[in-house]
Order: structure tokens, then sequence, then C-alpha cells
């Protein structure tokens, strides 16, 4: 299976918003995952590889293909489910999903019919296929999305920030549903929601402002900060005191109260208790850590 | 709250780029709008006139009424569109500050645009190319009272229409669509008005004025329609308030219907379904990974399924769309609604055959077409973007051609089910109306021939605008913009196929001729211009949006990836085509035909003038004698004559030059000119056709000589219009015209007085001066002609009948063609046509009242199937021949031909013993006798009156000709009619003609003349010549008017009459004889009725009455009557009453209409007359010239109805 192999890709747009800061990524086989708060670059990047934007500069390759350049030969082998998306309303998902596989060069017919009922019964749709777009639910709206980019057994998946919107049974249900796949394809799997990607990903990467901050395999990742956080619960007037003595990598309640994480090479006492260190760690401390600090997430 | 709302709307709309490029859009357009909308209609009107500015305003508001919908629609919508509605609504506003807010805030930015309306006509009054003739001095209340009056009632009716159907419906199709609802009613309004006699409802009703302003002004005379503002009252104000108030109804309706809620519910759609959660799994499925590995299909296959499933899915989607569906029904339905008028003369109907059908059809759909191609070319460029699974789309390995060809022929389907539905709903007309000759392939011809090229030329047009803009209202915007400029060109002339987008439309269809030879020249441009939107399309292919990218820069550099092979191959294939087509069409209409454009035709014309006008009224020859050898080949569309004239010099001086005119058509050739006893040319003047031939030996006065020519009529190639329409594959009909002529002509010259100025030359005379010694002698312009003895053999196709004037001598066929020699039996005026075509004959006898003279062979050529009339045609030229035998003079041949020839002209015309009649000119009309005039029986008797009035009497060529020529011809008929119709009849004639008067004045360019010195207007010989005429006879009766005319014929007749003068005859010697058969106190009416304008306005002021005894009533009535007299200035001002008018009192008849019980003509002396008339029934009205027989602005109150109380 071809890798996909990001160099150098940058991309401004005409506001002068830096989406890519020299991005490089080499994504393999399975499952990836892509982390990173709101307007870190997630989907330009996605969308670059989709073929649906334009890069300022660098490459990109999936196998011999020259991402950048060879867009219909990358859309032969792509399945893309864009963050948001709609629906013809007046359409059913069967003729729809019909009308997508002949788009993807599924002409013969009697394949085309057999794909299509596959793919709605794995999406579960196929009791509702009938149905007017325009009366699906949101999660049926995503599965549909889902069974849309499955079509023509796509060699790269990209699913951007899928589970938006979906109750956790149907994220549960979404997520296994991606796992089958990354058996054997390449998975591009964005979202700011750390707890998925250390449960489906073998690799991942954090970027925030166009920048790659961390790429690697989480467990990896998790294991480096091992013994390094801590945390404690203070009183909201002391926040600020800590924040210019420590690393605050997350500031959240607990009880009420305020408790803070930090990142320390050692124990500070200080009242702090050794903590297990999460992947969301992993992701705050990229995020927070290696920046100055802004805003609590 | 309110305040902000509406600081909000402006502030949104300020900051928008859009507002400010309708501005402007609208500025442009503005500046040109009088030229582009009134040009031609002008007449003595300035193009500044208050009511011009007024009409101008209105058509632009209501074509510009389109922005209203994208200001107005939008305002509620956008919430929606954006999805805020439910961040917005939840605000604490309320419903009223929130609709009222958004309604004025969007409509103050509406007239913000508008007012680019009066600003641009006014700086249109200072562009070079007005002239200051042309207009008043500047007035900016003539700009100002229209908009307020008539453009921002239009604007606030409309604003809120729009502004409403935007928020109840919030889709903007439906708000696009209202456009349709629109037209449809302003139809309804002009359809009622033409049942009514007055036009008040349709002025009340036509939400744009149109109408309004029109009956306004119709017969306001140059002088009020240059000084007067349209008024404030009356018609006009009530149309004003009536929309203004439903504007306001629909505002406060919308404000109770509107749900200031998110969820949409009621009016437009139902709620959505509940979602069933049944989602469990079937057993017998084959999960995805278990199917086979796919085996794709060859890339030619692919593309081509996909086309196929892009096409037929958007054309589903558009089928699925209520509005497309609405159009679809509007379109169906107005053929119903105006049929009424079909193809009406005189208010009678045709029959409707298809292409009747057919060209109504063509016309009122334009609008429908035009608003599908428009907005559903955006809609489905933006389907995936407005539904927003464009990114899912744009990253399917589709290609980018196949996308955007699939759009478009998804549109272009959706034009077949518009045609097809339009094509039903004509046959289901022709059926309604009992008529059952379909000629399916006549719909199909004109519609997927005729309409459909344009329809996707202008589709991708529409489909490069959307795409190269990105703005969906822009793209809209562009596309009318380039609609109206396309449109534009052609009103000022620059027609050439080669840059006119798209070129012609496909010409008139004729039963005869069917489309006849235009359709190479059409398809050919068409080529040209297909092979030139397949580039464009090209273009929009490669700058079409996919993904996130809209910067122009950034899609021509995604753009370049896409130029693959196939789409470079393409482009060239269409380059090449292009520049063929292009190339062989510039070889056919410049190089092997002669292309003028407006401009250097203006110029060789007045070349003509500066170097020939020196040879007018030299001393030229007669034609005595004409013999000519004609081969007619009516597939090639070329002729072949060779011929001789025998020429006299009737001059008192020898000629020794002859000037030789050929007509000026680059497909005439003359060749091989010989006269007899030898001659050479001494200069030529090629370019004009001009030749001057030096005779060895001079020609004396009184003496003759023959000369000798060939003459070819050669069609080659094609050319882009005006193409000839008198030699054609069948109804050839050409005359004297194509004949050579001797000396200067100066019906070549130019003739608008404002041109000529332009290019030096002297003001032209329409017609000479009654007294013109030197134009007394001629009866034609450029009078060659004489009293000529006349021969022909015509050659023709042998499926065709080739017929001219003469007596039929002999007819053979030879070498597969037939011929016809025709001779006349007695000379004749120097006029002729040849005609040609495969007919059907029907044929009769008429006996002269005259024992002893021969019978009139009578004869009708017709194309097959036009049967309807023959027999009141037949009956016409009996009828004609008894009244013209018995009180005019005898008739001087023994045959009479009627001729049908091909609907590219509409008219009939008198030559000797023939009469070539148009087959749009009641061939195919459906007379009902009981209700309509027999036009064909009217115009056949008018016709026929020519063989005496022009082919007896001949006409001097100077002022007042046409009224010996049609007024004559004009009365005979009438009288014809009188005879053989009831009297209603013949008024309803009478009507029609004094409408035809009282408009043609009002319109009139130069001066009116009175009737005896008309120069040429047809609204004076043909109008106020039948009413004048009328008038005389029933002043001073029918028979001595026929003396009179008995007597002017029997001197003036141009063949044998007794008066030998070296002149023809004039109005004054008619009026002399008209004179001597008028008692003294009535010889008053020959001044007011043909020496001067007179006009009246006679009305009733007061009826009454009283029963005097059974059976007797005493009715009193007073009459107000002002006579006019219009003088040598063109002013009109009353004069000294002292007339003989009409008084009559009508009753209720045995069949419950009015009948006329008395009738009297009572001398009116003083303005204000009481008058007592004692009749024998009980009366109902009672009036002053209750018949119309003067001339009266103002018909409608010469009756009034007694009030019973």
């Amino acid at each position: 299976m071809s890798n996909l192999i990001i160099t150098n890709l940058s991309k401004t747009y005409s506001n002068g918003v830096q989406a890519l800061n020299n991005v490089s990524l080499e994504i393999r086989t399975g499952m990836f995952g892509l982390l990173g708060p709101n307007g870190a670059g997630k989907s330009s990047l996605m969308r670059t590889i989709a073929t649906l934007q334009e890069a300022d500069g660098g490459t990109i390759t999936l196998g011999d293909i020259d991402v950048l350049n060879q867009k219909h030969e990358v859309r032969q082998q792509l399945g893309y489910l864009p963050q948001e998306f709609g629906v013809y309303p007046k359409v059913s998902a069967e003729v729809l999903l019909n009308h997508l596989a002949i788009l993807k060069g599924i002409t013969r017919k009697s394949y085309r019919k057999e794909v299509v009922k596959a793919l709605l019964d794995k999406t579960n749709l196929y009791e509702a296929r009938k149905k007017n777009l325009g009366g699906y639910s949101g999660g049926m709206k995503q599965r549909f999305g889902i069974a849309q980019a499955l079509l023509s057994d796509p060699k790269l998946i990209i699913v951007d920030e899928p589970t938006a919107g979906l109750d956790p049974a149907e994220r549960n249900r979404f997520y296994n549903l991606l796992c089958e796949l990354g058996e054997n394809t390449v998975v591009i799997l964005s979202t700011h929601i750390v707890d998925d990607v250390k449960e489906l990903c073998t690799n991942m990467a954090i970027i925030n402002r166009g920048k790659v901050l961390l790429q690697g395999n989480p467990l990896k990742a998790i294991d480096q900060l091992a013994g390094k956080v801590y945390r404690k619960t203070i009183e909201k007037s002391e926040l600020e005191a800590y924040r210019k003595e420590y690393t605050v990598i997350a500031d959240k309640l607990l009880l009420g109260k305020p408790m803070i994480q930090i990142l320390s090479e050692h124990d500070p006492g200080d009242g702090f208790r050794p903590f297990e260190a999460q992947l969301e760690d992993v992701y705050f401390s990229q995020i927070f850590g290696n920046t100055p600090y802004h805003k609590s997430a | 709250m309110w305040y902000a709302i509406f600081k909000f709307e402006i502030q949104y709309r300020a900051k928008r780029l859009e507002t400010y490029i309708y501005f402007i859009i609208l500025f442009l357009f503005s500046i040109i709008a009088v030229d582009f909308f009134l040009q031609g209609s002008l007449n003595t009107a300035k193009a500044n006139a208050p009511h011009v500015i007024a009409k101008t305003m209105a058509i632009v508001a209501a074509i510009f009424m389109m922005l209203s919908s994208m200001i107005m629609g939008v305002a509620v919508l956008r919430d929606f569109a954006h999805r805020i509605e439910s961040i917005l609504f939840v605000k604490p506003i309320t419903k009223a500050a929130y609709l009222s807010g958004r309604f004025l805030g969007s409509f103050a930015v509406l007239i913000f645009i508008f007012c680019a309306l009066p600003l641009g006509m006014m700086l249109g009054e200072f562009v070079p190319w007005r002239e200051d003739a042309d207009l008043l001095a500047f007035n900016s209340w003539h700009y100002l009272q229209p908009f307020f009056l008539v453009v921002l009632p239009s604007l606030f009716f409309g604003g809120s229409v729009f502004f409403v159907s935007g928020a109840l419906s919030r889709k903007l199709i439906v708000v696009y669509t209202q456009g349709i609802f629109f037209v449809v009613v302003y139809i309804l309004t002009l359809v009622m008005s033409r049942g009514l006699d007055d036009q008040f409802f349709a002025s009340l009703l036509d939400p744009f004025c149109f109408t309004t302003i029109d009956g306004l002004i119709q017969f306001w005379t140059p002088l009020e329609r240059n000084t007067n503002l349209l008024p404030i009252a009356g018609v006009m104000l009530y149309n004003r308030l009536l929309w203004v108030l439903i504007g306001a109804v629909v505002l406060v309706i919308g404000y109770f219907s509107f749900s200031f809620n998110v969820v949409k519910n009621g009016l437009f759609k139902k709620h959505a379904k509940e979602t069933k959660n049944a989602e469990t799994r079937s057993t017998d499925m084959i999960s995805v990974e278990s199917l086979p590995k796919y085996d794709a299909e060859s890339r030619v296959n692919v593309l081509a399924k996909q086309l196929m499933q892009s096409t037929i899915f958007y054309f589903k989607s558009i089928l699925k769309e209520t509005s497309f569906w609405a159009i679809v029904l509007c379109a169906m339905i107005i053929i119903f609604v105006n049929s009424i008028n079909l193809g009406t003369t005189f208010g009678v109907d045709s029959y409707p055959r298809t292409y009747l059908i057919v060209e109504e059809l063509q016309e009122l759909s334009l609008i429908f077409f035009f608003i599908i191609l428009v907005f559903f070319s955006g809609e489905l460029i933006w389907k995936e973007r407005d539904a927003k699974v464009d990114l899912i789309y744009d990253a399917l390995p589709t290609n980018d051609f196949i996308n955007l060809a699939g759009k478009f022929f998804g549109l272009l389907l959706t034009y077949f089910v518009l045609i097809l539905g339009l094509i039903l709903s004509g046959v289901l007309f022709q059926t309604v109306s009992g008529y059952y000759q379909f000629e399916l392939d006549v719909y199909f011809m004109a519609f997927f021939v005729g309409v459909f090229p344009f329809l996707m030329l202008f589709s991708v047009v529409s489909f490069f605008f959307q795409v190269i803009s990105n703005r969906k209202f822009m793209g809209h915007i562009l596309v009318v913009t380039f609609f109206l400029f396309t449109m534009m060109l052609e009103a000022f002339g620059y027609s050439h196929g080669l840059y006119k987008f798209g070129g012609d439309a496909l010409a008139t269809y004729s039963d005869m001729n069917g489309y006849g030879h235009f359709l190479t020249s059409y398809s050919w441009v068409k080529v040209y211009w297909m092979a030139f939107a397949v580039m464009l399309f090209l273009v929009a292919v490669l700058f079409s949006v996919r993904g996130t990218e809209t910067r122009l820069k950034t899609r021509w550099a995604i753009g370049k990836l896409r130029l693959t092979k196939p789409i470079v191959n393409l482009g060239l294939l269409a380059f090449a085509v292009f520049t063929f087509s292009g190339g062989y069409i510039f070889y056919n209409i410049n190089v092997v035909n002669d292309y003028f454009s407006p401009s250097s035709q203006e110029a060789y014309r007045v070349n003509y003038e500066k170097t020939l006008k020196q040879y007018e009224y030299m001393a030229q020859p007669k034609i005595v004698d004409v013999m000519l050898q004609a081969e007619l080949y009516p597939s090639d569309r070329n002729y072949e004559v060779e011929g001789h004239f025998i020429l006299e010099n009737t001059h008192n001086e020898a000629i020794s030059i002859i000037h030789v005119q050929k007509l000026i058509d680059s497909q005439i050739a003359l060749k091989e000119i010989q006269f007899e006893g030898g001659a050479s040319m001494t200069d030529e003047h090629e370019d004009f056709g001009y030749y001057m031939y030096e005779l060895n030996k001079p020609l004396l006065p009184g003496d003759s000589l023959k000369m000798s020519f060939t003459q070819t009529f050669t069609t080659s190639g094609f050319v882009e219009r005006g193409a000839n329409t008198q030699i054609v594959n069948n109804g050839t009909f050409y005359n004297v015209d194509h004949f050579p002529t001797f000396g200067y002509n100066s019906k070549y010259e130019l003739r608008d007085n404002d041109v000529r100025d332009g290019y030096g030359l002297e003001p032209r005379k329409t017609r000479a001066d009654i007294n013109d010694a030197r134009e007394l002698v001629n009866a034609r312009t450029g009078g060659d002609g004489y009293e000529i003895n006349f021969e022909i053999v015509i050659g023709t196709d042998s499926s065709q009948v080739a017929l001219a004037p003469g007596k039929l001598q002999k007819t053979w066929t030879e070498q597969g063609r037939s011929y016809f020699h025709y001779k006349s039996d007695n000379p004749m005026i120097n006029f002729y046509s040849i005609v040609s075509a495969d007919y059907e004959v029907m044929r009769d006898q008429w006996h002269p009242h005259d024992e002893t003279a021969k019978a009139v062979d009578l004869e009708i050529y017709y194309h097959k199937g036009h049967d309807y009339n023959l027999d009141r045609m037949m009956n016409g030229m009996k009828k004609s021949f008894d009244y013209f035998d018995t009180h005019f003079s005898p008739y001087q041949y023994q045959q009479m031909r009627i001729m049908e020839f091909p609907r590219y002209a509409a008219y009939a015309q008198s030559f000797p013993n023939t009469v070539p009649y148009s087959e749009s000119l009641g061939f195919i009309m459906d007379i009902d006798d009981d209700e309509d005039v027999g036009m064909p029986f009217f115009i056949t008797a008018h016709e026929l009156a020519h063989q005496w009035w022009g082919l007896q009497v001949i006409a001097a060529n100077v002022q007042g000709r046409y009224m010996l020529l049609e007024s004559l011809a004009q009365y005979s008929a009438l009288m014809v009619m009188k005879e053989e119709f009831p009297a209603e009849k013949v008024h309803q004639i009478l009507k029609n003609e004094q409408d035809r008067y009282l408009l043609g004045r009002a319109n009139e360019a130069n001066r009116e003349m009175p009737l005896s010195l008309v120069e040429g207007s047809k609204y004076i010989h043909y109008g106020k010549g039948a009413l004048s005429m009328y008038a005389f006879q029933d002043y001073v009766s029918e028979d001595s008017v026929n003396m009179a005319l008995r007597r002017f014929i029997s001197d003036w007749n141009g063949f044998g009459g007794k008066l030998q003068t070296d002149r023809y005859a004039t109005t004054k010697d008619l009026l002399g004889y008209f004179s001597e058969v008028t008692p003294d106190s009535l010889q008053y009416v020959i001044e007011d009725l043909f020496e001067t304008i007179t006009l009246y306005e006679n009305e009733t002021t007061a009826v009454d009455y009283e029963v005097i005894a059974a059976n007797e009533f005493k009715v009193e009535l007073t009459v107000d009557a002002i006579k006019y007299r219009r003088d040598s200035l063109g002013v009109e001002s009353a004069i000294q009453i002292n007339d003989w008018i009409d008084i009559g009192v009508y009753a209720e008849g045995e069949d419950g209409e009015d009948e006329l019980i008395y009738l009297e003509k009572h001398k009116i002396t003083d303005q204000m007359t009481s008058l007592e008339i004692v009749v024998n029934q009980k009366p109902t009205k009672a009036g002053i010239d209750p018949l119309h027989k003067l001339i009266d602005r103002n018909r409608k109150d010469n009756i009034k109805e007694f009030e019973f109380l």
C-alpha cells in the first residue's frame, strides 16, 4: 500500500491567515488521527489532500501520484467526508448514492446495485434507503456521508470531524466502521476529541496554527509524558500565580473547584500529586506547553 | 429597535459591491434607454418630451423589476439562507420592527439604485449623438414627475410582492418566478382591453402604465406631445393608487402570515415527516468486502454513462421544482388567453394555420424560455454549493467537462419539456377552434430549428457568466445585460451574422414557400456560433470552481491542469469550425454578394445623388412597347430575360444620349444593350449601374427606336438578411421595377432629412408640388413609363404556372419546362408583374351590362388548401365589375386574375388585369359572415377599382396623386360593400379608417397635408380618404359623386379619354368635377373634406324626451359642436361652424338591439344648439353625428342615453 507523504506544505489565505506552515507528514496504511483545536489548519490540510484546495508551496505524494497536480488520479482513489455537508432534500439515499457511484466510475449497473445495497446495509441505512434525505437525522446523514466515501473501494479515506453531532452510540458504530477500513487503507481522521484518537489511531499528528507540533504513535507520545504530569486543586484567585510558576497545560473544574494540571520533569511538591498521563495531556502540552499561554481550552 | 434593523439593512447593502454595480448598470442603460426602446417610434415627439421620458421610465422600471426581486426578495430570505434565523429570532425584536425595518431598509436601497434611472436619462440628453433639434430645453421636472408618478409606485408594488413572497416562501426561486406572474397580469390587461371599446380597464390594470400612457397620449397632437406632462388625474391617478394599494395589501397579508419562528410551517410546505427509526439490519446482505473487485469499463463508456447520468439527474432536479411547472403552465395557458388576436386585420381572425400559431407561440413564450434560461442555469451551476454537497462532489473522480456538460444538457432537456408543452397547447388550441390540420413538422421545425439553437447559445453564455462571475445574481445581471446588448446592436442596424451573437432568427414561414432558401444562411451562421459557444463553454470548464478556491488567478492555475488532450483537441476543432464557417459566411455575404453596413448604404445613396443628380429631368425617350422573353429558374432563384423596348422621343428636341439605369441590385446584370441604328457607350458609372449611350443618329422628336437587352438575375451563395423574397422557389413575384429605366432615378435618394442634412444635402420633398410641370408629365417616380403595348413569353419550371398581364395566347412545354405567352389586347400603362408558382385555379366569368361586350374571364390562382375565401373574392370581383361598369366606365380588358404570393409582403397590388395578392391577406381569414367585415371581398373590390383609378385614369406624380389612386379606390370599394352588405359592416370599416387616420396624424413626423395634397401618408389617402369620400357622397348623394367620377374618367382616361393633354390628372381636376355636382349650399364640404384639415369636437350634452301621445315622443337634445381647422403652420384653432350635421335618435329594435329610427342632417350654426325632434317610437339614445361621418377625436360622447327615473 502506498504511503501519503506531505512535504513542506504551506498555504496562506488571501486574508493573510496562514493555514499551513511548512507541514510535513508521512502517513501509512491505518488510521491516522489529526488533532488540533478549531482553526488549527486540519480542514485546510485535509482539503488540500482531497484536491479541493491549492497549496502555495510544498508537495504531496500518494505513492507515485503527485497529489497537487494529478488531481484526477487522486480522486479515483479517494473517499472524502467533509466536515460539514448537505444533501439534496428531495432525493432518496439510494438514488443519490447510485448517482454518486456512477460519478465515481461504477458504471456497470448490476455491480453498482450490489455496491449501493451493501454500503447502505453497512451503514445501517438500508431500511431508510427510499426515504428522502431531507428527512434524515444528523446521524443518518453522517452515515450516508461515510457510505458515499466508501464507494469504489478507496485507497485513501479522509474524514473531517465525522462525529460532530453524533450521539455516543452512533459515534461508536461509526468508529467501528472506520477501524475495519483502517486495516488496509490510509484513513485520515481529524478531530478535536483527544480520546477518539487514542482509541482508534495507530499514528497521529497534532497541529496548531498550521504547524505540526507532534507526530507519532499516541501511546508512545503518552509514554514520553509518563511521570511528568501533576495536578492540584486550587482557589480561583491563585490561578494566575500558578501559571507564572509552572507549565500549566490544563485547568478545569473538579466538583466546582478549579483544578490545574502541570508538566514537570520532577515532582514539584507544593501539594501537587502525580497523575497518569493521558493523550489529552500530550495534546495540551503541545498546544499550550510550548507556546505562550493564551486562553484556557 | 426598528431603526437599528433599518440601519443594519442599509449598511449591509452599502457594503455590498452589487449595490453599486446595479446602480451603474441601470445608470449606463438609462443613458441610451430612449434610443433603445423608442427609436423609430418617436416621430414628431422630441427625445426628452415628458411622455417619452415617462414611457421609457415605465419600460425600464418593468425590465429592471428583476433588481427589485434581488434587493427586496432576499431581505428576509437572507437570514434563512445564512441560517442565522435561530439566532436572530430569539433576540428581543418584534415582528413588526423586524419586518418593517427590513422592508423600509431595502426599499430605501432600491430607491437609491433606481435614482440611476432619472440621472442616467438626464445625462442621456447630453450624449453626442443627440442633436439639439431632437430635444426640448432641459427640464429636470420632466424627469422627476414621471419618476414619482410612474416609477415609485411600480417599485413599491413590485417590491412589496417580492418582499412578502421571499419572506413567506423562504425560497429564492419563488421570488424569481414572480416575474412571470407580472408578465401574465400584464398580458391579461392587454387582452381585456381588446374586447372593450375604450381602454379604461386596460389602462387601469396595467401595473407598469404602458397602456395607460399610450391611451392618454394616443390622439395628442405633436404640440401637445412635446409640452404636456402626464396628468396626475383620471385613469393615471387611479392606476397608480390601485397598485400602491395592492402593494400595501400584500404587505399587510405578509405581515400577518409571516411566522416569526425558525421552523416554517403552513403556507408553502408541510412539516417534515417524522423520522422512522427502523434501521434493522437485513439478513440476506452481501457485505462490501465480499464483493468481487470492480472491473472498470472503458474510459469512453464511463464518461458517456456519467454524462448521461448527470444530464438526467439535473434534468429531473429541475422537474422537481414547482416553479418550473408554474412557468410551463403559464406559457401553455398564454396562447389561449392571447389567441383572440390571431392575425387580426380589421378585427377579423385568420384560420389558426399552424405557422400563425407557431409564430404567436414563439413570440409569447420568449420570456418564459428566457426566465428558465437565466434562472435555472444559475441554479444548476450553484446546485451543489447551495445544497452544500459541493465538497463531496468536487472530490469525485469526475471529469470537469462532463460535470458542466451534464448540467448544460440537463437544462436543454427542460427546454424540450416547455417546447412540447407549447406544441401541445398549440394543437389543443387548433382543435378547440375546430381546425385539424396540425402540421407537426411545422411546429417541430419552428421550435427545434428556429428557437432551440438560440436557447443553446444563450445557455452557454449564461453558464459562462455564472462560472466566471461566480456570483449567482451577478451572473443573472450579466446575461440580461448581454441579451439587451445583442438586441441593441440589432436596433442600431449592426446585424451581420459574424458579430451579432447567434445571428438572425429563422425567416418567415410561408405555406407557399416553406422556409425557402433562408435555411442555408441560417444554418451556417448557427454552425459558426455553435463553434464559438463550444469554445466559450470550454473556457467555462477551465474556470469552473471545484473545491474552495474562487479567486480567478487560482482558478486559472487549476484550469491549466484541466487542459487535457481531449479538451485541447475539442477546443482546436471548435476553433477550426469557427474559423472555417466564419470564413465561408464572410465569403458568401461580403465577397460573393455585396454587404452594406447601414453607414456604407447611406454613403452610397449620397454618392449616387451627388454624382448623378445633374441628369435629373434631362430629356429621355419614353417606353411605348415592351416585348420580353423571360426564363425563370425558380429552384435556382435565377432568371434570364431577353427583351426589347420601343423608345419614343416625346420631347420637342432631339435626343442623342440615352441614360440607362439598371436596377441597383448586385444580383442583376444588364448586358448586350443595343440600340437600333447603333450607339456607343460614352460614360458609365458601374457602381450605380448607370450607363450613357450616344446614339449614332440622334432620335428626333416623334421618332422611335428599338432598344434590346439581356438581363439576368443570379443568386449565388447567401446573404445576411434582406435576401430577395421576390425570386423564390415557389411564389416568384417581381415587377417592372426590375427592368432598365432611363435617366436619374430619385428613388435612390436618402429620404430622412436629418440624415441628409448630415451629408450636406438639401431637404428632399416627399412628393413634387401639385403645379410642378416636370412631374405633371410623369405617372411614377422616375417615370419612363407611358402607355405601352405589352407582350411576354415566360418559361418556368414545369410544376409552376407563370402569369403576367395580357391575354394568354399560347402555352406549351419544351425541354421539361412550361411556357406561357401573354399579350395585352389593348395598350396599358407601363406597369406589369411576373408571377410564377405551383397553383390551383378557380375560374368563372363576368358578363358586362353591354350585351355586345365579351364576357370577362375571372381566375384566382391560389396555393393548394387556401380555398377558404375564394368564393368571397370571386363574388367581390363580380360585384365590383357590376358597380364600376355601371357607374364609372366599361372594363378595358377581357380577363382578371388574382394570384396568391408568399407572405413576405402583406399587400395586394393591382397591375393591368392582374392582382398579385398576399398569402397573409385574406386567403386564410376565418370570416364569420354575421360578425366580421368581409375583408377579402373589400380588398378585392379595392384592387379591382384600381383597374379604373390608376390603370384608366393616370395620376400625375405630384401632391394628391394617392388621392386619385387610393382614396377613389377606397370609395369605390365602400360603395360595392354598401350594396352587398348591411350598413353596419360599412361603418365598421369606416371606424377602423377613422382610427387609422387619427393615430396616423398623431404620429406624423412631418407636416400633415390635406387630402387633396397628400404626399404619400397612408393614414391620409387610405384612412381619411375613405372617410372623406364617404362623407362626401353622404352629403351630395352617391349618384352625384358617381356622375362626377364618370365625367372625370371620360375626360381623363389615359387610353382614349376626351381630353388630350400633355400631362396627367391631378386632384385639382377631380375637385372641379366634384364641385360641378355639389349644390352651392354644400360647396363648403369640398373645402372641409378635401382641401383643408378640418376636425370636429361634437358632443351631446343633454337629452330628454316627453311623451306627447301614444307613439309620439318629443326628443329634446342639446349638442355642443366645435369645428377645428389646422392652418398651414400646423396650428389648430376653432372656426365658425355653419354645417349640416347628422342628428340621430335610437330606439330598441325588434331583436333587442339599438335601431336608428331618426337620422337627418340639421344645420348647426352655433356651438351650443338645442333641438327638438318628434319620433314615433320610445327613444333610447340620441345624439349628434351618431354614425361618425365627421372626424372627431372623442367619439364616445356623441350619443347620450336617456336617463330613466
